[in-house]
C-alpha cells in the first residue's frame, strides 16, 4: 500500500486546533484518523479543531469515560465518531464498543490512543503522532496509508 | 405508597434499589466492579458488560429482599437508559424490559445525570427543598452546571469544553502513580500537602459557566516530569519515581491540583446560583464526595448547599428509582421497544429537557 509522511510543528494549543480545523474541512466521509500521543500532547485539541472544520454542532469534549462520542453537522447526515482507546485494550474491547461497525461506514472516525486497539484498525488511515518538542511546542507526524489518506495529506500541503 | 424498583448499569456498577414515593430508600444494592477495574486504571468495557450480566439477577433479588418487597408489590421499574456504555446499558435495560413484560409493570427510562440530581431527594432534610436550584453535576464523565426550576425542568448553564473534573482526577492520579479511582486517592494524599505549593491554572475562572480541565492536566504533567520530556511512556504502567522530577513532592502537587479544581467548580457554581436566582446549590455525582469541594462550596455560598450522603455520590440505583418515581407520577411510560441512548444529554441542544 502506498504511504507518505509529513512533519509539522505546532507552537501552541491554538495552532494545534488550527491544523485540526484544516483537516476537518477537507474530510469527505469514510476517513479514519488515528491520533497518538501522551497525556497532554494535544489529541483532544486537534480533534476539537477537526470537529470545528468538519462542522460539528456540539463542542468536542474528551470521550474517555463514555468511550465514543457521536457528532452531527447541519449540512448533511454524515457523522463524526470521536473514539477514545485510553481504557480499551485489544480487539475484543474494540468489538465490544462497536468500533468495527463505525469503521466500515461512510462516516468519519477520529480515535485517540489508537495503539491500544491497533489490531482492530484497518490499514488505510491517517496516523498522526503528537510528540512533545518542548513545553509548548508539539511535533506532529502524519503517516498516510491508502489513496484516501494520501489525498488528504496532499491537500494539507 | 408508590414502590419503584430502580436498575442502573451505565458504567462501573451493577445496582438495584427499591424506593418508596421517590424519597424513602428501602434498599440499595451495589455490586461494585471496582476491584476488577483497578488493574486496568479505568473502566474496562468488555469486563464491565460481562460482569453486569453475571451480577444483575442476584443484585435485583437482593434489592427486593432487603426492602422486604415482592415483585407483585412494585408499581413500576425504572432503568438507566443513558448516557453510558452501550453494552453495559443494554444489560440493565433488557433486564428491566423482561421484568416489565413478565409482570405487566410500567417501565420508565431515566437519564443517568438526572439520577444524580435525584440522589439529593434521598437525604434527610430539616428544611424542605425550594426551587429553583443550581446543581453542579461532577463525575468521571460529566461536569455540568444545571438550573432546575422544578421537577424535570432543566436548563443547562455550563459544561466542560474538554475533560470532566473526575477524569482530571483520574488522569492526574495516574501521572502521580496513585491508584484508581483518582478522586479519593488524591484527596487522601493531598491532606499532607501544601495547596499553595504550585500555582496551577484556573481556566475560565470568572468567565461564563463552562469548564476546561485539559490545560490543568498538562500543567501538572509539566510540573512533575523532567523538562523536555519527549520519551513516550508505556500506557499501562504508572509513573515510577525515576520518571518524575527529582524535587517533586507528590502531596504538594495533589493538594495544589485539587485546590485548582475545587476553586473553579466553586467560583462558577456560586456565581451561577447568584445570577440565576437560585434558592439552593446542590452538588451531585462522584466528585461531590470530595471533602474540600463540599467545605469550600458551603463556605462560599450565600444559600443552602446540599450534597448526597457519601454512599449515594457514586453510581447507584436508588437515585434512578427516585428520578423514575417523579417521571412515573408525571404519567411517563416507556414502550417495550425503548432503546439505550449512550450519548443522551440531560438537556437537549435546543434547551428543552430531553
Amino acid at each position: 500500500m502506498e504511504t507518505a509522511t509529513r512533519v509539522a510543528l505546532s507552537r501552541n494549543v491554538a495552532e494545534t486546533e488550527q491544523i485540526g480545523e484544516r483537516i476537518g474541512a477537507l474530510l469527505r466521509g469514510g476517513e479514519l484518523l488515528c491520533l497518538s500521543g501522551d497525556l497532554g500532547a494535544g489529541k483532544t485539541a486537534l480533534t476539537r479543531g477537526i470537529g470545528r472544520g468538519w462542522g460539528a454542532l456540539e463542542p468536542i469534549t474528551s470521550p474517555t469515560f463514555t468511550l465514543i462520542h457521536e457528532h452531527h453537522r447541519a449540512r448533511d447526515g454524515q457523522k463524526l465518531y470521536h473514539v477514545d482507546g485510553y481504557r480499551l485494550s485489544g480487539a475484543a474491547d474494540a468489538w465490544t464498543v462497536g468500533l468495527d461497525e463505525l469503521l466500515h461506514g461512510e462516516d468519519v472516525v477520529v480515535i485517540e490512543w489508537p495503539e491500544n486497539v491497533a489490531e482492530a484498525l484497518p490499514e488505510e488511515r491517517l496516523w498522526v503522532t503528537l510528540d512533545f518538542f518542548d513545553d509548548e511546542t508539539r511535533q506532529l507526524t502524519f503517516n498516510a496509508s491508502g489513496a484516501q489518506a494520501l489525498a488528504l495529506l496532499r491537500a494539507l500541503d | 405508597m408508590t414502590l419503584i424498583l430502580g436498575i442502573e448499569t451505565s458504567c462501573d456498577e451493577t445496582a438495584a434499589a427499591v424506593v418508596a414515593d421517590g424519597v424513602r430508600m428501602l434498599s440499595n444494592v451495589v455490586a461494585s466492579q471496582i476491584d476488577l477495574h483497578a488493574q486496568y486504571g479505568g473502566v474496562f468495557p468488555e469486563v464491565a458488560s460481562r460482569a453486569h450480566v453475571e451480577a444483575i439477577y442476584p443484585v435485583v433479588e437482593q434489592a427486593l429482599a432487603d426492602a422486604n418487597v415482592t415483585l407483585d408489590e412494585l408499581d413500576a421499574v425504572a432503568v438507566t437508559r443513558g448516557p453510558g456504555l452501550a453494552g453495559s446499558l443494554l444489560v440493565g435495560v433488557n433486564f428491566a424490559k423482561g421484568l416489565a413484560l413478565g409482570r405487566g409493570l410500567p417501565l420508565v427510562g431515566v437519564n443517568h445525570l438526572e439520577g444524580h440530581v435525584y440522589s439529593l431527594w434521598l437525604t434527610e432534610r430539616e428544611v424542605p427543598i425550594r426551587f429553583p436550584v443550581v446543581c453542579l453535576i461532577v463525575s468521571g464523565g460529566h461536569s455540568e452546571i444545571v438550573r432546575i426550576a422544578d421537577h424535570g425542568d432543566y436548563t443547562l448553564l455550563g459544561r466542560t469544553i474538554d475533560d470532566a473534573a473526575g477524569e482530571a482526577f483520574d488522569k492526574v492520579a495516574r501521572l502521580l502513580g496513585l491508584p484508581y479511582p483518582g478522586g479519593p486517592a488524591i484527596q487522601r494524599v493531598a491532606e499532607q500537602g501544601d495547596p499553595t505549593a504550585y500555582n496551577f491554572p484556573r481556566a475560565l475562572r470568572g468567565e461564563g459557566y463552562n469548564f476546561s480541565f485539559s490545560g490543568l492536566k498538562t500543567a501538572v504533567l509539566r510540573a512533575v516530569q523532567p523538562p523536555h520530556h519527549g520519551k513516550r511512556q508505556p500506557k499501562r504502567e504508572r509513573m515510577s519515581a525515576d520518571q518524575l522530577r527529582a524535587d517533586v513532592n507528590i502531596a504538594d502537587v495533589a493538594a495544589s491540583f485539587q485546590a485548582a479544581v475545587v476553586d473553579v467548580l466553586v467560583e462558577k457554581t456560586v456565581r451561577a446560583a447568584r445570577e440565576h436566582g437560585a434558592n439552593e446549590i446542590w452538588i451531585a455525582g462522584g466528585v461531590s464526595a470530595n471533602g474540600p469541594l463540599r467545605a469550600a462550596m458551603t463556605a462560599a455560598a450565600d444559600v443552602t448547599v446540599r450534597y448526597p450522603p457519601l454512599k449515594l455520590c457514586a453510581d447507584n440505583a436508588a437515585m434512578i428509582a427516585a428520578a423514575g418515581y417523579f417521571r412515573f407520577v408525571r404519567g411517563e411510560r416507556a414502550a417495550l421497544d425503548m432503546d439505550v441512548r449512550p450519548n443522551w444529554p440531560l438537556v437537549a441542544r435546543a434547551g428543552a429537557t430531553a
